[in-house]
């Protein structure tokens, strides 16, 4: 893709920032700023740093999600093999009565049988995913269309019981969105401690893959709500309002 | 640009103080913002680690600021090297001119908008509307205040004016709903009628609550997901923002979602926050194709050029100096005349619409520090509007009497003799309008607006001073 091109009324614009700011010339070395000063060899060391930490307080980290999840409005469980949490699923679902159901393509569903534990109750979820058959611009209507989404994530960040969803080929943005309900599953190696750790490791990804961070990402933290009427808490404006975490600890 | 109305402080105040709607969304309501804030700030942190937070913050948004070309320069070049484009507005009708030019681009016919302050500065709403494009406010409070032609009452909940039942009647009215007071059924018919507009809209336009210069990365905040709506569903993604809103790097948004999420609504952390650097990858299933960022100036030069109002340009809009206000609290934020109501309205408004004409937003504050002290980035809001209050009498757009009482008090106060001649002139002339001791109403500019809710109490005969010298024995060792 060619980059765009500079906007023509830039450097005038800048230029009066610059006098108003009350200088002349530009700023040309990086300004001493903590992090932007951070290199990639300080950074790797931070980055090796988090992620012993990560892996030494595993169990707290999850027992903080969950206590956090909850106070947030999630409703969590916790399966320790993937056919528990397929089942875990199934009974959501089952629960919900949702009949239009549609999910992602992450890797953790060939580890979690979500396909074939809801087709004993009916039909299996539709892989909101394009393919030979289906183009991109059907992805709209069928998740419009649906009534409960499933999705794996890339990150759990416990401080805030946050859900990191990164979508690319096969994890649609409106799978976890448009659904009324929405089903996250979260494998325990994915959850970090703090909000800091997450911003870390994505700061290592865009020193380390030339500069360039994905074009988008979410953080799902609870169940899409408002107080915009008479300051009256409701649950359930435009994402979903029915949020389930099932923890994988297998 | 929404007409501006900074003039009518003064009559559009009595008139909130007397509409018994607003005087009651002004209560409870504000109340649950109140210890909304301070429980989740107690959940989890001390008063010493919050305050050393909003430090923190303080000092990377002032150093921000201090280097706004340099990162302007940075964010520039990294969202274009994403494949988005960057547009630097220099006024309203400029940034006006870029969406219509990427609305007829892409032959846009309905616009799906998530909050942004910055479009309600531009006015731009009515800019598409004439020009033939459809735009829907997402933002339920948003979507409210539009059906009913208004500007918002606060920064975080716009429509928090409106009862249950003005809701209604305005969805019974543009919506042709029934009739309800159900505040859950109000949400669900506002959400029928928004998915119909996310599933067949062409472009969404968003403000950012933060912008990240080193990886260019627009962060977007709301709780109901209408963000992740407005930056999903349409083929075209415009976000609009003030050129201020810069963070240096990635790793520092984390401090500022905590401050931000716990000062606006109580929450340790919003429902949905996006993060958004650019169109969607070629191999992605959804997004927008394009995406642009407009940063606008709209006069906020003016504050930067200001070595103190500069600090004003660290706001992230939280809303927490509105609801800890006094002042706000009894006017509301209609009375402020323009899109920032507030303490911090009283700041931006009259350098970004005119100082002379909204000389009266200064004012109205009791400099109680209230705002200062809930500011999860540490503005100090009195001094800024002291130093507003300054620049006004500078100016020569003071009252008149105002300067000629401050004159004649300089004046009295030069010795002794002249005080104490002053203050037998005043008993003289106060005297005779006086009842039991107090002037009751006086018809005069200014003293006559302080005596409208005061007595002014007529000098006692014999100075305090005299008393002390002629019988306590003062002066004498």
């Amino acid at each position: 893709m060619p980059t765009p091109v500079e906007d023509p009324n830039k450097a005038a614009f800048l230029e009066r920032v610059r006098e108003s700011l009350g200088r002349h010339s530009p700023i040309l070395a990086t300004p001493d700023h903590p992090t932007l000063k951070a290199t990639l060899p300080r950074h790797e060391e931070k980055v090796r740093t988090i992620l012993g930490k990560t892996e030494a307080r595993r169990v707290a980290n999850i027992a903080l999600l969950v206590k956090n999840a909850t106070e947030a409005a999630w409703q969590v469980h916790q399966a320790k093999t993937g056919a528990a949490a397929a089942g875990v699923v199934s009974d959501i679902v089952a629960n919900s009565g949702a009949r239009n159901v549609v999910r992602t393509s992450d890797d953790l569903f060939k580890r979690v049988d979500v396909d074939g534990a809801l087709r004993k109750h009916g039909a299996g979820p539709v892989v909101l995913a394009s393919n030979r058959t289906r183009r991109k611009s059907e992805i709209r209507r069928l998740a419009f269309g649906s009534e409960l989404g499933i999705c794996g994530v890339d990150y759990a960040i416990a401080e805030t019981a946050s859900c990191v969803v990164i979508p690319r080929r096969g994890v649609a943005r409106l799978a976890s969105l448009a659904p009324a309900k929405l089903i996250v599953l979260v494998d325990e190696s994915q959850v970090l401690e703090t909000l800091d750790d997450f911003f870390a490791l994505m700061r290592f990804g865009f020193l380390t893959q030339r500069a360039r961070t994905p074009n988008y990402y979410n953080f799902i933290s609870g169940p899409s709500r408002t107080a915009d009427i008479e300051q009256t808490l409701t649950i359930g404006v435009h994402g979903p309002g029915e949020v389930h975490m099932v923890i994988f600890t297998g | 640009m929404p007409q501006v109305k900074t003039d009518q402080f003064k009559s559009a105040s009595v008139k909130a103080l007397h509409d018994a709607n607003i005087q009651r969304a002004l209560g409870a309501p504000f109340a649950h913002f109140v210890d909304g804030r301070k429980s989740a700030i107690e959940a989890d942190y001390t008063e010493e680690s919050w305050d050393s937070m909003r430090e923190r913050a303080a000092a990377i948004k002032a150093q921000t600021i201090e280097r706004l070309d340099y990162y302007l320069d940075l964010v520039d070049r990294n969202v274009r090297r994403n494949g988005g484009h960057v547009h630097f507005a220099n006024d309203s009708a400029h940034a006006n001119q870029i969406v219509l030019d990427i609305a007829k681009q892409h032959d846009v016919k309905t616009v799906i908008k998530s909050k942004s302050m910055v479009s309600e500065e531009m006015g731009i709403n009515e800019v598409l509307e004439q020009n033939g494009i459809e735009p829907v406010e997402t933002d339920l409070g948003e979507y409210i205040i539009q059906l009913a032609k208004e500007t918002p009452f606060h920064l975080i909940a716009p429509a928090v004016h409106k009862t249950k039942e003005q809701v209604s009647e305005l969805f019974e009215k543009f919506l042709k709903s029934a009739p309800t007071a159900d505040i859950e059924r109000l949400c669900v018919i506002a959400r029928d009628k928004l998915r119909e507009q996310f599933a067949k809209a062409d472009m969404g336009i968003s403000g950012a609550n933060f912008i990240v210069a080193e990886t260019g990365t627009v962060v977007l905040v709301t709780n109901e997901g209408n963000g992740r709506m407005t930056t999903s569903a349409p083929r075209v993604h415009v976000a609009i923002s003030g050129m201020e809103k810069l963070l240096p790097a990635i790793e520092d948004v984390g401090l500022f979602l905590r401050l931000l999420a716990r000062s606006a609504t109580g929450q340790r952390i919003t429902s949905y926050n996006s993060f958004i650097s650019g169109p969607r990858a070629g191999s992605d299933e959804d997004g927008p194709e394009e995406f642009h960022l407009i940063l606008v100036d709209n006069g906020r030069l003016e504050l930067l050029k200001d070595e103190v109002l500069r600090e004003a340009l660290s706001c992230i809009r939280c809303g927490a100096c509105l609801n800890h206000c006094p002042v706000y609290r009894k006017v509301g934020g209609h009375a402020y005349g323009w899109v920032y109501p507030g303490p911090i309205g009283a700041i931006v408004s009259p350098v970004l619409t005119g100082l002379k004409q909204a000389k009266d937003l200064p004012y109205a504050s009791t400099l109680c520090g209230a705002c200062r002290d809930v500011c999860p980035v540490g503005i100090d809001l009195p001094k800024l509007l002291l130093h507003l209050r300054h620049k006004i009498v500078a100016d020569g757009a003071g009252v008149w009497a105002e300067r000629l009482a401050v004159r004649r008090w300089h004046n009295a106060m030069k010795t002794r003799q002249k005080l104490e001649g002053s203050v037998r002139l005043s008993r003289l002339l106060l005297k005779p309008i006086a009842r039991g001791g107090y002037v009751k109403r006086m018809r005069a500019p200014v003293v006559g607006g302080w005596t409208k809710g005061r007595d002014f109490p007529v000098p006692a005969a014999k100075s305090f001073a005299r008393i002390w010298a002629d019988e306590l024995g003062g002066g004498r060792s």
